[in-house]
């Protein structure tokens, strides 16, 4: 079987997909959603919880962009969790303790789904919103994340995130990649879905969360597992994709691939295990049907294309060398400039399918960016985007899937 | 109808119509490939029919007007392009087996003619006749048509032929039948006289005749 004819099928599941996306992104809740104002008059209780383990270059200014949100001070307060930070987390986060908005929790070290918790018993806000403290929001995020809950069925909220001021080449990749989910995420939360409500600022109706029992580690994936509970216990998930948060993005392919290793081995093992009745239930709509089993198929299909275009690769090379072998090396390796004639232009389908899909995430790329508004070079990030991602994403999905099929666990940071 | 079910429809019909636009503009794309390979040879044609009609008229005197030289080079340039286009379309292609049986049937005349004004006009052109079979059980036909094609441009005074071994064409079996070719691939005519296999590129310098490749004009223009 050629190639080809093993890619074809992952491609036309991937250019459905990005239809599927554009489609709902097109559709009248998709639309509403756009025109729903910013929060104004109508302020319910809210408190946003920092978890800390070790933030201490960030937490500073995480909690002074909470501190600028446009909200009204005494609807807002921000719970500072030290889950046992061992540098000077504590130190920075003792400044805040005298400002009337915010409390300071210290904790032993437990992990982030139980400073999450810490936080929530010390509120009796109607939602609560979860930062990272490595993210820093815009001032009038959380007015555009309120509206949201209108619904009495929805019980989390996503934002708008992006790559806190990218300077590398994979910070802007990652960017891209983010700004993607931007188009991604308010597509999807128009059918109900999400399955992920990320650390950076999405917010839970409280009562909802403590009805499910709080956050649980969830393979180290706090955030997804809550968003599936949430999902399972009928509630809905929507997206305020002018919220905008900006987070900070690993800086090496190492520590990148660390990081999505967590979070892919998460997926996968919240699905294989605790979740598996939402993959392929129709119960679930597009979450069950459409979502959660391409998000399967696209590891594989990561992996299988990656070692397909390295299979294919590494044979030319091979038999380019083989060929060339006792051929003087200036005409064998030494690049020529050809005039440019159409004849020899490369006509695969295979090729052609992949630029297809590639022309449909860049068009998401930049649906993102206009849609929510965020200050990011676009240029960069799509041209770090096309050259890299398809190289680095795979070694987090061949990482990820051999840990979880040798049950390897891996920590945090 | 829900709006999943509604979305998901249109967006597969979506998919189908990008996969088959795409589909629809490779299999155009090859047909003007196809279309521009058999103008190509039909202008071959008729430049081949011209010279080998010179040849007839002037037959007492072919040497002051008669040359071939610029149709070899077409030749090349046709080959290079069908080789490409059978790498694209398969080499089980009817257009490009019938493409390929008039290229070779070309080469054969352009060979012919070579040999007619050499022997009328006393020049000693070095030509090779080079069988090749891509049809898996050729191992070193790859190498052998590179440091051909190397060969080719760097002594462009060289005459190089391709055939395809298994190209079931008339004029091709009687050719073989007429060198007494072995079924043992590569195979090279080199001026008469018959190499089969491939080792290395010195080797294959070394069956040609002596001095052969030196006087030749040397150039290091890459195709």
């Amino acid at each position: 079987m050629s190639p080809g004819l093993i890619a074809y099928p992952f491609l036309f599941v991937a250019i459905f997909f990005e239809s599927f996306i554009l489609v709902t992104f097109l559709s009248k809740p998709a639309r509403d959603a756009r025109k729903r104002s910013p929060a104004s008059g109508n302020y319910p209780k809210v408190a946003v919880i920092v978890p800390c383990y070790n933030e201490e270059s960030t937490i500073g200014g995480t909690v002074e962009s909470l501190l600028a949100l446009d909200y009204p001070t005494g609807r807002l307060e921000v719970i500072l969790v030290d889950d046992g930070s061992t540098d000077t987390t504590p130190a920075t986060m003792d400044r805040y303790r005298a400002h009337p908005q915010v409390k300071v929790i210290r904790k032993e070290n437990g992990g982030k789904h139980t400073a999450l918790n810490a936080g929530i018993a010390q509120t009796d806000a109607d939602l609560i919103g979860c930062l990272d403290a490595d993210s820093f929001v815009e001032p009038d995020a959380l007015k555009e994340i309120v509206p949201c809950f209108d619904r009495p069925e929805v019980a989390a909220t996503t934002a708008a995130m992006t790559v806190h001021e990218p300077k590398n080449l994979l910070e802007h990749m990652q960017n891209a990649e983010y700004t993607f989910g931007v188009t991604l995420r308010h597509a999807l939360a128009a059918v109900n879905g999400l399955y992920v409500t990320p650390g950076p600022f999405s917010f839970y109706r409280r009562a909802v969360v403590v009805a499910l029992g709080g956050f649980r580690e969830g393979h180290k994936t706090e955030d997804m597992e809550m968003a599936l509970h949430i999902q399972r216990a009928g509630y809905e998930i929507d997206n305020a994709p002018r919220a905008r948060v900006y987070t900070k993005a690993p800086r090496t392919v190492g520590k990148l691939v660390k990081q999505r290793t967590r979070w892919t081995t998460g997926f996968m093992r919240n699905v294989m295990h605790e979740y598996r009745d939402l993959v392929g239930n129709p119960s679930f709509g597009a979450l069950g049907l459409i979502v959660l089993p391409i998000a399967v198929l696209a590891i594989a299909s990561g992996l299988i294309l990656f070692s397909l275009f390295l299979y294919t690769s590494i044979a030319q090379v091979i038999l380019m060398i083989s060929v060339r072998q006792g051929i003087p090396l200036g005409y064998a390796f030494l690049p020529s400039f050809p005039h440019f004639d159409w004849f020899y232009l490369p006509s695969s389908l295979y090729i052609f399918l992949g630029i297809t899909a590639l022309f449909a995430s860049l068009i998401m790329i930049a649906m993102g960016k206009r849609l929510s508004r965020s200050p990011q070079s676009l240029p960069v990030g799509l041209l770090a985007y096309t050259l890299l991602y398809g190289f680095v994403a795979p070694l987090w999905l061949l990482r990820a899937t051999a840990d979880v099929a040798i049950g390897k666990q891996r920590r945090w940071k | 109808m829900s709006i999943v079910t509604r979305n998901s429809l249109i967006a597969l019909g979506i998919t189908v119509v990008l996969v088959g636009t795409v589909a629809y503009a490779i299999s155009y794309l090859n047909q003007q490939r196809v279309a521009e390979l058999s103008a190509i040879e039909d202008q071959l044609s008729i430049d081949t029919l011209s010279l080998d009609t010179q040849f007839s008229l002037l037959e007492t005197a072919p040497c002051d007007t008669a040359s071939s030289t610029d149709l070899t080079g077409e030749l090349t340039d046709l080959g290079n392009r069908l080789a490409y286009a059978e790498g694209q379309l398969g080499s089980d292609n009817a257009e490009v087996i019938r493409l390929k049986e008039q290229y070779s049937l070309l080469e054969i005349r352009d060979y012919l003619i070579t040999k007619q004004l050499a022997a009328a006009c006393g020049t000693k052109p070095i030509t090779v006749l080079y069988f090749y079979s891509n049809a898996g059980d050729c191992a070193e036909c790859a190498k052998a048509g590179y440091a051909l094609s190397y060969l080719r441009d760097t002594y462009p005074a060289l005459r190089v032929y391709s055939f395809d071994y298994n190209l079931n064409l008339g004029a091709l079996t009687t050719l073989i039948k007429v060198e007494k070719l072995k079924d043992a691939l590569p195979a090279f005519i080199i001026n008469g006289k018959h190499f089969y296999g491939f080792t290395s590129l010195a080797d294959l310098e070394g069956d040609f005749p002596k001095g052969a490749l030196a006087t030749s004009t040397a150039t290091t223009t890459r195709r």
